[in-house]
């Protein structure tokens, strides 16, 4: 049977009004610090904004700010490093402490709100920014969680927002911004060749910085528009690159979320198995096996994996990008019951960089690599082998080299 | 340089002919001629192609290489009538192609040859049996493989050329003999071969009366025919399956 939960992740599939299992990860989040019944706000943002989806294309917007934050906790609150470092419940604990301050614009109007032209100022910062918030009602305590979006706080109408510092902002971020010459795409691309965080392309992205038609650009969206852009162009880079010299196993993870990365002498290809055991976040009482892939000439549509297919492709072709080779790639995600709430696609970016980042094994056949990954791989082998189309064709399907004498 | 003359029709088969496997290729150009030799990019096939000068209505060149964006270059031709002649000129630096269509004139930006992946290695073989079939037949084989399964096997049984393909239900079959076979060598052969590059390979070898097969056991397949009367050869090589045991 079809695990629904799974492949909508909050989205609303069933037809409930919310999401049951989202709903009980909002009560047992914590509140944050600000005083019942105050309607103004004071802290640092990471920086960090929030476009909405729901009534596209009028959405809320707005900076997220964690009341009476200092400077040096909200920088953590974006940080994917920081929050590696922490457990699941303090992770939910800090990021639900970001008020979500918004305002309601057409994301193809935006020029004429004050309001988003200074989250716009403000999202521009890669540290961050003292701001202060008036909002029209005090805050009910409330949370917001998905399967793309990291975890969020209550959300509130503003009145007014000021920014009380100037943003500090990057070369390449005033220069990229605010050219409508250049489009969404390459704007991205040239910020992520200049090591800005994908965090903080995102942040541009989002709130309508980038492109020459500027709009904004729902959250859960730009993270994935910003994980995909950037992957698609590393990947048509590897084509012109030699394979690996042999088979190469990296195995890692973090929070949950198991990788074991395979990496095969051939032309690119990338296959990404995901393993939900029972009573994780999203599956029930069994095992949920979902499966995708792409071949030399790229992905065409959008992922049934949705998000996390892209935020794991991402960290695999950073890696054969650093050391210039290609290789078809099988990586298994296994989501362990340890992954208990919904933090957001960062995670799985984060599991599968730490995995590439421990030393690999290597193995002279294919099958010896599978048997030494199914060790460590908790759903038995014979579950997830049969639903890969990529091992078949790698070892059914020769290439030329192979007949060269 | 070059500066050459020739008819829609024939350009538009010979780009379709290396547009199956890859999307850019590296153009070398000579005064007998032009070339290409390309992979495409899972390193499965490969398209070996020639014109010679004499298939132009007019040809002129010295030695060179250009970067093709075939994508391109075929948008281009589709204005092109069926009887309409195409004049292309390289500009000095090589770096632009004009192409003149029935009064409309191109300019093409061309690719840095040194962007696009490099001529491949040709792997030597030796290969038992030949066959020539009719490209139209050859290629019917094909689509009727494609509705049962993805991949078919081609082999030689005595004086017997077979095709045949395999589902998960089902299965196709076709034997052709000798005297329904333009020609065969016989020779011990029987290679598994993926159907989506086959189909591929197909289209263009389908507008060919003769087309040579080579096959062996678990090699390669070469396949051969002539364009432009005989004036151009277009040849593929595709690598096989292996049943994995």
């Amino acid at each position: 049977m079809k695990n629904r939960c799974i492949e909508c992740k909050g989205k609303g599939l069933c037809g409930r009004a919310r999401c049951p299992i989202l709903e009980k990860f909002r009560a047992t989040a914590k509140h944050s610090p600000q005083k019942q019944g105050e309607k103004t706000i004071f802290g640092a943002s990471p920086p960090a904004v929030f476009v909405g989806r729901y009534g596209y294309p009028e959405v809320s917007a707005g900076p997220m700010i964690p009341p009476l934050m200092e400077s040096e906790d909200a920088a953590q609150l974006e940080d994917p490093h920081a929050l590696l470092g922490m457990g699941i419940d303090e992770i939910i604990q800090k990021r639900c402490q970001l008020v979500r301050a918004n305002t309601t614009v057409k994301v193809k109007q935006f020029e004429k709100s004050r309001l988003i032209e200074k989250a716009q100022e403000m999202a521009l910062s890669r540290k961050p920014v003292d701001t202060e918030v008036l909002l029209s009602k005090p805050l009910k305590p409330a949370q917001k969680f998905d399967g793309v979006l990291t975890p969020m706080g209550p959300a509130g109408k503003m009145e007014s927002f000021d920014i009380a510092e100037n943003p500090k902002v990057p070369g390449k971020v005033d220069y990229l911004t605010y050219d409508t010459d250049v489009k969404a795409t390459d704007a991205a691309l040239e910020l992520y060749g200049h090591k800005v965080g994908c965090e903080h392309i995102t942040r541009l992205l989002s709130i309508g910085l980038l492109g020459q038609e500027t709009k904004l650009v729902p959250t859960r969206w730009a993270i994935t528009a910003t994980d995909d852009m950037v992957g698609k162009e590393l990947s048509k880079g590897l084509l012109d690159y030699p394979e690996i010299k042999d088979i190469q196993l990296y195995s890692g993870g973090s929070l949950g979320n198991h990788f074991e990365i395979l990496l095969i002498p051939r032309s690119y290809s990338f296959e990404l198995l995901e393993l939900w055991m029972a009573r994780t976040v999203w599956s029930a009482d069994k095992v949920w096996i979902g499966q995708d892939m792409e071949g030399t000439s790229g992905k065409k549509g959008y992922s049934p994996l949705a998000g996390g297919y892209y935020a794991a492709r991402l960290p695999v072709l950073e890696k054969l990008e650093n050391i210039r080779k290609q290789a078809a790639v099988f990586a298994i995600r296994e989501i362990t019951p340890d992954y208990w709430a919904p933090l957001g696609v960062w995670v799985v970016r984060e599991a599968a960089r730490n995995a590439l980042s421990t030393k690999p094994d290597s193995f002279e056949t294919l099958e010896e690599a599978l048997m030494d990954m199914s060790r460590r791989i908790n759903t038995p082998f014979y579950q997830w082998r049969e639903k890969s189309e990529l091992l078949p064709y790698v070892k059914e399907q020769t290439t030329l080299s192979r007949f060269l004498s | 340089m070059l500066e050459a003359t020739i008819d829609a029709s024939l350009l538009k088969d010979s780009i379709e002919s290396l547009s199956v496997l890859v999307d850019e290729a590296r153009v070398h150009i000579s005064p007998e001629g032009i070339g290409v030799k390309a992979v495409d990019p899972a390193n499965v096939a490969m398209v070996s192609f020639e014109l010679q000068a004499d298939a132009f209505d007019e040809y002129q060149a010295e030695e060179s290489e250009i970067g093709l964006d075939l994508t391109r270059v075929l948008d281009i031709l589709g204005v092109a009538e069926k009887t309409d002649k195409v004049r292309m000129k390289l500009e000095e630096d090589s770096r632009k192609l004009s192409i003149s269509i029935g009064g409309i004139s191109y300019t093409l930006t061309l690719l840095d040859p040194s962007t696009i992946r490099a001529e491949p290695r040709i792997p030597q073989l030796e290969l038992p049996a030949e066959i020539v079939v009719n490209g139209k037949g050859f290629s019917r084989t094909i689509k009727a493989a494609e509705k049962i399964s993805d991949h078919m096997s081609m082999g030689v049984e005595g004086e017997t050329f077979f095709l045949e393909a395999e589902g998960d239900t089902d299965r196709m079959r076709q034997e052709m003999p000798r005297d329904e076979l333009i020609s065969i060598t016989p020779g011990p052969a029987r290679s598994l071969f993926s159907l989506d590059y086959l189909s591929d390979i197909a289209k263009p070898a389908s507008k060919s009366n003769e087309v040579t097969l080579q096959i062996g056991n678990d090699f390669p397949i070469k396949i051969n025919f002539e364009i432009a009367g005989g004036r151009g050869k277009v040849g593929y090589l595709l690598a096989p399956r292996i049943e994995s045991e």
